[in-house]
C-alpha cells in the first residue's frame, strides 16, 4: 500500500505556498543564473578551444626593426623548425572618435578571421573591423571610418582569432576594446594605407608543436636565445665586412658608419600573449567562480529550507507525535518531510535549467561579446553544468535537510505529542541580570532562541553584502582609480621617440626609458619601465636624496611588497642583461610598474651616451616629426584598463545591485516569517494579556531590526576588507597594479540600500504579526 | 452590575455548515464573584468566556464591564480594556517557552501601572526556587500556577480560567483551584472559569450552565465549598 503521508504533500505545498513560491523562485533565480552561465561559459569556451585550430591561430609572432630579407627569414625558419607568415599591420588614429586601429590585410595561412557580420573587404577602400570595437564606438556595416588619412567603408563585422582580447601591447593591465580595435583589408588598399609605421610583424607556427604550455615556454625563450645569437651573429659579420670593405679602400675603419641592423622589437609566443590567451583564462576563472558562488546561495537556501521545516515539524509536533505513536518510523518521517524540500528544489532545477539554456545562455553570451571578440558559437550540452545547478544543489538540499531532519525527528513520540521539542528537559534559560528591563531581556531570549536563523542571515547579508559591494562599488571604484592615475600622470604628453629630435620647445623636458621585467621567485614576469629623469624634473618632482637613488612606484611596492631599503633585480627581455637596484623611496605612480632614476644615473646604469635620451615629457602637445616620434602616451592610454572594465563589467553592476537587493529581501523575510511563525503562540498570547501592536513588534522585530543593522554594520567594513583583497587575488595575474580604494559614500549607499531593502521586509513582517490571530493561543493547543 | 453580557449572538461557518455556539446570552456578574460556567463540550462556553476576554467578537449583542461595551471599543481600545481589566488561565497554560518562570511572570507585571511583587507571587505560588527554569523543565502544575502568577502579578478585575485543571491530575487540579480561590479572597479578582467538571461549580458564587449556545440555569450557589472542599 502506498504511504498515505504522500497526500499530505500537496496540502503541506499549498498551506506554505508563499513562502515556498519565494524559495522557488529564489532557487529558479540561482539555477537558472548557474546554468545560463555555465552553459554559455562551456560553450564559449569550446568555440574559444576549437577556434586554435579552426582559424590556424600562432604559436607566436614577432616584429623586426625593418623588412628582413628572405635569405634571414629562411634562417630563422630552419634554427626555429618552424614557419614564418608575415603579419605586417599599420596603425592609425580614427577620425571623429578617439581610438588606434590597428590594421592588417586580411589573413590567409594564419590567425584566421571569423565574419560576424557583412562581408570579408573585397575592393579598394573596404574593411572589416572587430566587431567588438565596432559595437563600443558604434561603427555600423556600411559606415565611412576615417583612419589616418584615409576613409574606409565598412564591409563587415569579423573577429581576429589572435585578438579574441583587444589587448594593443602586452604590458597592458587590460585590453581596451574602446580606443583600441583591429582591422582588414585587401592587400592593395593596405599597400594604399598612408602610415609610416608599417610594423614588420610575423606569426609563426611550429613545425612540431609543443606538448604544453611549459614545453612551449622553453621551447619559445631556446627559440628567442637562437635568434639573438644569430642577428647579432649577423650584424657582428656585416659590421666586420663593411669594415673591411673601408680599411680596403683605405678608409679609416674608425669612420665607417655603420647602419641600423635588423633587431627583434616585439617577441611574443602565443602562450604569453593576453590578446590570445586572455579570453581563455578569464572563461575559465568565471566558471569557477560561478560555481562556487552558486555552492554558497544553493547551501544558503538548503539551510533556510532546513530551518523552515524545522518549523513545520514544530508546528506539527503533535501529529508527528501521533505518528511516531503509531508505528511510522523516524526514516518514514525524515523522508515524508525531506519530500517537498526536494520536490521544490528538482522541479526549480528543470525551470531554471530550461531559462538557463534559452534566455540567459544568450544573455551572459552577449555579456562575453561584450568584453572580448570571440568567434560566433554553438550551443552545447553541458552535462558538468547539469551536475553543478541540478544534481548537486539536490545533494546539498538533502543532506543538510537530512541532518536537521533526523536530529529533529530524535525526540520520543511522547515529547511530541506534548509539544515538548527542546532535546533535554535539563537545558537551563541563560541566566540573564533581572535588572534589565523585562522588555529586554524578552527580546535577548528571543535572540537566543533564534540564533540558527540568525546566523544564515548574518552570512546571507556578508554574502549580499558582498555582490552589493561589487554592483555598488564597481564604476565609482574604477573611477577613483582613474582619476587618481590621471593626478599622478608625469605629464599629460609624453613623446616616445624612435631617434631623437631636438626642440625648442620651453615646455620639453627630456626623459630616458627602457622597459625590464622581474624576476621575483613564483611570480609571473611582469614589464618594469625603468625612467631616467631630470634631478629636478618639473613635471614629476621626485626629491632625489641624491645621484644615484632610485624610486620605485607605490604601485610596483604594493604588488611585489617591496620595500624602502629592498634590493630586486629586473632583467631584459630579449637579452641576458640584469640590473639590481636598492629601494631608496617610493613615489606616487599608481599606473603601473616604475622605477625612476636620474638621467646620469640611468645613462651610468644602461651605459648610454651623455646626451641620450628617448623622449619628451610635456603638458602641452609638442612640434615634432612623425617620423621621428615612435608613440606618444596621453592620459587615455593610461586609463584604458579602468575604462574597459567599466565598459565591460559596468552593465552587470545594476543587475548585482538588483540580485543582491532581492537576496536580501528574500532571506531576511523568510527567517524573520520563521521566527515569527515559531512565536505565533507567543505573539497571539502577549496580545490576549494586552501587549500593543508596538510592543509586540517592538519585541520580535527590534530583534531582528537590531541583528539586521549590526549584521550590515559589520559585514559592509568586512566584505570592503575582504573585497580588497578579492580584487588584488584576482587581479594578481595582470600587469600593474590596481589600487583597490572605495569612497565611504559608497558604503553609506550600500547600507541605505540594505536598510531599505529591510523596510520592506520589515512592513511586510508587522503586517504578518498583525495578522496573528489571538485564538492561535487557544486552539492549538486543544 | 459590574460585568453585563447582553443578548450575545455568535456562530460560524455559512449556509448549511453554519453553526451556531451562542444563542442569546445574557448574564450579569457581580464584582468579587466567582463564577462557574459549566457545560459539556460544543456548548460554547468557551466562546463566551473568549469573547468577554476581547479575544474573539459577537455577531449581536454586547459585553460591558463598569458600563464600557466592549463592542464600541477599537481594536486599541480593546487591547487596554485587556491589558487593564483581565487575566488568563489557559489549560495548556500558553507560557512563553523561551522565557524563564520569573520573566514569564514579568511579561505580566509589566502591563500594569500597580504589579504585584513578582517574587512575591512566585513565593506565594512555591516557585521562587524555580524561577530561572524554563517552563519546560516543570510539571504541569507548576507551568499552570506559573501562568496563574502571570495572569495575577497585573491584579486584574477579572480573571479568566479556560479549563484551567483540564490538563492537571486530581491533587493538582485541587492545589490549582485553592490558588484561584485565594486570589479571588486576597486581591478581589473577578473570577470567571469555564469547565466541563461539574465538581467544581460547588466552589462558585454562581454557577451558569450552558448548553447548545444558551443558559440552561443560572443561579447563585447557596452552599459553597471551598477548593479543599471539593471532590469529583
Amino acid at each position: 500500500m502506498r504511504n498515505p503521508l504522500g497526500k499530505r504533500l500537496p496540502r503541506e505545498l499549498t498551506k506554505e505556498f508563499g513562502k515556498y513560491i519565494a524559495i522557488f523562485l529564489f532557487l529558479i533565480g540561482m539555477i537558472s543564473l548557474g546554468s545560463g552561465f555555465l552553459v554559455c561559459s562551456h560553450s564559449m569556451a569550446a568555440a574559444y578551444d576549437e577556434s586554435f585550430e579552426k582559424y590556424h591561430i600562432e604559436d607566436g609572432n614577432l616584429e623586426f626593426s625593418e623588412e628582413p630579407d628572405a635569405d634571414t627569414l629562411a634562417d630563422i625558419e630552419k634554427t626555429g623548425k618552424l614557419t614564418l607568415y608575415p603579419n605586417f599591420y599599420k596603425e592609425e588614429d580614427t577620425e571623429g572618435f578617439e581610438s588606434t586601429l590597428r590594421i592588417f590585410q586580411k589573413r590567409k595561412d594564419i590567425d584566421l578571421e571569423c565574419l560576424m557580420e557583412g562581408e570579408f573587404p573585397a575592393g579598394k577602400g573596404e574593411i572589416a573591423v572587430d566587431r567588438m570595437y565596432a559595437d563600443n564606438n558604434d561603427l555600423h556595416v556600411g559606415d565611412s571610418l576615417t583612419a589616418g588619412k584615409d576613409t574606409f567603408r565598412i564591409t563587415g563585422l569579423v573577429a581576429l582569432s589572435d585578438y579574441s582580447a583587444l589587448f594593443s601591447s602586452q604590458s597592458d593591465m587590460m585590453f581596451d576594446a574602446v580606443q583600441f580595435g583591429v582591422a582588414i583589408v585587401t592587400p592593395e588598399t593596405f599597400d594604399a594605407v598612408r602610415d609610416t609605421h608599417l610594423h614588420y610583424s610575423y606569426s609563426w607556427i611550429y613545425d612540431n608543436p609543443p606538448a604544453n604550455s611549459k614545453a612551449a615556454k622553453t621551447r619559445s625563450e631556446d627559440l628567442l636565445d637562437d635568434l639573438a645569437d644569430y642577428l647579432t651573429e649577423k650584424a657582428e659579420s656585416k659590421a666586420e665586412e663593411l669594415i673591411t670593405e673601408a680599411v680596403m679602400r683605405g678608409e679609416d675603419p674608425a669612420s665607417v658608419k655603420l647602419p641600423e641592423f635588423l633587431t627583434i622589437k616585439n617577441y611574443i609566443p602565443a602562450y604569453a600573449n593576453q590578446a590570445i590567451h586572455f579570453t581563455g583564462d578569464d572563461i575559465s576563472g568565471d566558471n569557477a567562480m560561478m560555481t562556487v558562488f552558486l555552492y554558497i546561495m544553493i547551501a544558503v537556501i538548503a539551510f533556510v529550507f532546513a530551518i523552515t521545516t524545522s518549523n513545520t515539524i514544530t508546528k506539527e509536533a503533535q501529529v508527528i507525535g501521533t505518528l511516531r505513536a503509531s508505528g511510522y518510523t523516524r526514516g518514514e518521517l525524515v523522508r515524508h518531510y525531506l519530500t517537498v524540500p526536494l520536490i521544490v528544489t528538482l522541479i526549480a532545477a528543470v525551470v531554471g535549467n530550461i531559462l538557463g539554456y534559452t534566455v540567459l545562455k544568450d544573455a551572459f553570451a552577449d555579456l562575453y561579446y561584450r568584453s572580448y571578440s570571440l568567434p560566433t558559437y554553438e550551443t552545447l550540452w553541458d552535462p558538468e553544468a547539469f551536475i553543478k545547478t541540478t544534481i548537486i544543489p539536490a545533494i546539498l538540499m538533502t543532506l543538510i535537510n537530512w541532518v536537521v531532519l533526523s536530529s529533529k525527528l530524535r525526540i520520543s513520540p511522547l515529547n511530541f505529542m506534548r509539544g515538548d521539542l527542546t532535546p533535554s528537559r535539563k537545558k537551563k534559560a541563560f541566566p540573564l541580570n533581572t535588572k534589565i528591563p523585562i522588555l529586554h531581556r524578552f527580546r535577548m531570549r528571543i535572540f537566543f532562541q533564534n540564533i540558527p536563523s540568525y546566523l544564515v542571515v548574518v552570512f546571507g547579508i556578508f554574502f549580499g553584502c558582498f555582490i552589493l559591494l561589487f554592483g555598488c562599488a564597481f564604476t565609482p571604484m574604477f573611477n577613483q582609480y582613474q582619476q587618481s592615475i590621471v593626478e599622478n600622470m608625469i605629464a599629460e604628453y609624453q613623446y616616445v621617440l624612435k631617434s631623437p629630435e631636438d626642440t625648442d620647445d620651453a615646455e620639453a623636458e627630456k626623459y630616458l626609458m627602457t622597459s625590464l621585467q622581474t624576476t621575483f621567485e613564483k611570480r609571473k614576469a611582469e614589464d618594469v619601465s625603468i625612467f631616467g629623469m631630470e634631478k629636478d624634473s618639473r613635471h614629476k618632482p621626485l626629491d632625489f636624496a641624491s645621484d644615484d637613488a632610485v624610486y620605485i612606484s607605490d604601485g610596483f611596492s604594493k604588488k611585489f611588497k617591496l620595500h624602502v631599503g629592498d634590493t630586486f633585480t629586473l632583467a631584459e627581455k630579449y637579452d641576458d642583461g640584469s640590473y639590481t637596484f636598492t629601494i631608496a623611496g617610493i613615489r606616487d605612480y599608481p599606473a603601473g610598474n616604475a622605477v625612476f632614476m636620474t638621467l646620469a644615473h640611468y645613462r651610468d646604469v644602461f651605459d648610454t651616451d651623455a646626451d641620450a635620451y628617448t623622449g619628451y615629457f610635456s603638458h602641452h602637445e609638442l612640434d615634432l616629426d612623425e617620423e621621428n616620434v615612435a608613440m606618444t602616451i596621453v592620459k587615455d592610454d593610461l586609463t584604458k584598463t579602468s575604462r574597459q572594465l567599466i565598459v565591460s563589467m559596468g552593465g552587470m553592476a545594476n543587475i548585482v545591485k538588483g540580485f543582491a537587493v532581492i537576496m536580501f529581501v528574500l532571506l531576511i523575510y523568510l527567517l524573520s516569517k520563521i521566527i515569527i511563525e515559531r512565536n505565533a503562540q507567543a505573539i497571539s498570547m502577549t496580545k490576549i494579556l494586552g501587549y500593543t501592536k508596538g510592543e509586540i513588534g517592538g519585541l520580535y522585530i527590534l530583534t531582528t531590526t537590531l541583528v539586521v543593522v549590526l549584521s550590515f554594520l559589520i559585514c559592509i567594513p568586512l566584505c570592503n576588507m575582504a573585497m580588497g583583497s578579492f580584487i588584488h587575488v584576482a587581479l594578481a595575474s595582470y600587469p600593474g597594479w590596481f589600487e583597490y580604494h572605495i569612497t565611504p559614500d559608497i558604503l553609506v549607499k550600500m547600507f541605505l540600500l540594505g536598510m531599505a531593502s529591510y523596510a520592506v521586509v520589515a512592513a511586510a513582517l508587522i503586517w504578518r504579526i498583525g495578522r496573528i490571530p489571538m485564538a492561535d493561543a487557544l486552539k492549538n493547543r486543544e | 452590575m459590574f460585568l453585563e453580557i447582553h443578548n450575545i449572538r455568535k456562530s460560524y461557518g455559512e449556509g448549511e455548515s453554519k453553526v451556531e455556539v451562542l444563542r442569546g446570552i445574557d448574564l450579569e456578574i457581580e464584582k468579587g464573584e466567582i463564577c462557574v460556567l459549566l457545560g459539556p463540550s460544543g456548548s460554547g462556553k468557551s466562546t463566551l468566556l473568549n469573547i468577554i476576554g476581547g479575544i474573539d467578537s459577537a455577531d449581536d449583542g454586547y459585553i460591558a464591564i463598569n458600563g464600557e461595551k466592549t463592542a464600541d471599543m477599537s481594536d486599541r481600545a480593546l487591547t487596554r480594556y485587556r491589558r487593564r481589566h483581565l487575566g488568563y488561565i489557559f489549560q495548556m497554560y500558553n507560557l512563553i517557552p523561551n522565557l524563564n518562570i520569573k520573566e514569564n511572570v514579568e511579561v505580566g507585571a509589566y502591563l500594569s501601572e500597580h504589579p504585584l511583587q513578582t517574587d512575591d507571587i512566585l513565593k506565594t505560588l512555591g516557585l521562587y526556587e524555580h524561577r530561572h527554569k524554563l517552563p519546560n523543565q516543570l510539571s504541569g502544575g507548576q507551568q499552570q500556577r506559573t501562568a496563574i502568577g502571570r495572569a495575577i502579578v497585573k491584579n486584574p478585575d477579572i480573571l479568566l480560567c479556560d479549563e484551567p485543571t483540564g490538563a492537571l491530575d486530581y491533587n493538582t487540579s485541587k492545589e490549582i483551584l485553592r490558588l484561584i480561590e485565594e486570589v479571588n479572597a486576597k486581591y478581589g479578582s473577578t473570577v470567571i472559569m469555564v469547565t466541563h467538571n461539574s465538581a467544581l461549580a460547588d466552589m462558585a458564587d454562581r454557577v451558569i450552565k450552558l448548553r447548545d449556545g444558551q443558559i440552561r440555569k443560572n443561579y447563585r450557589n447557596e452552599t459553597k465549598k471551598s477548593a479543599a472542599e471539593l471532590d469529583w
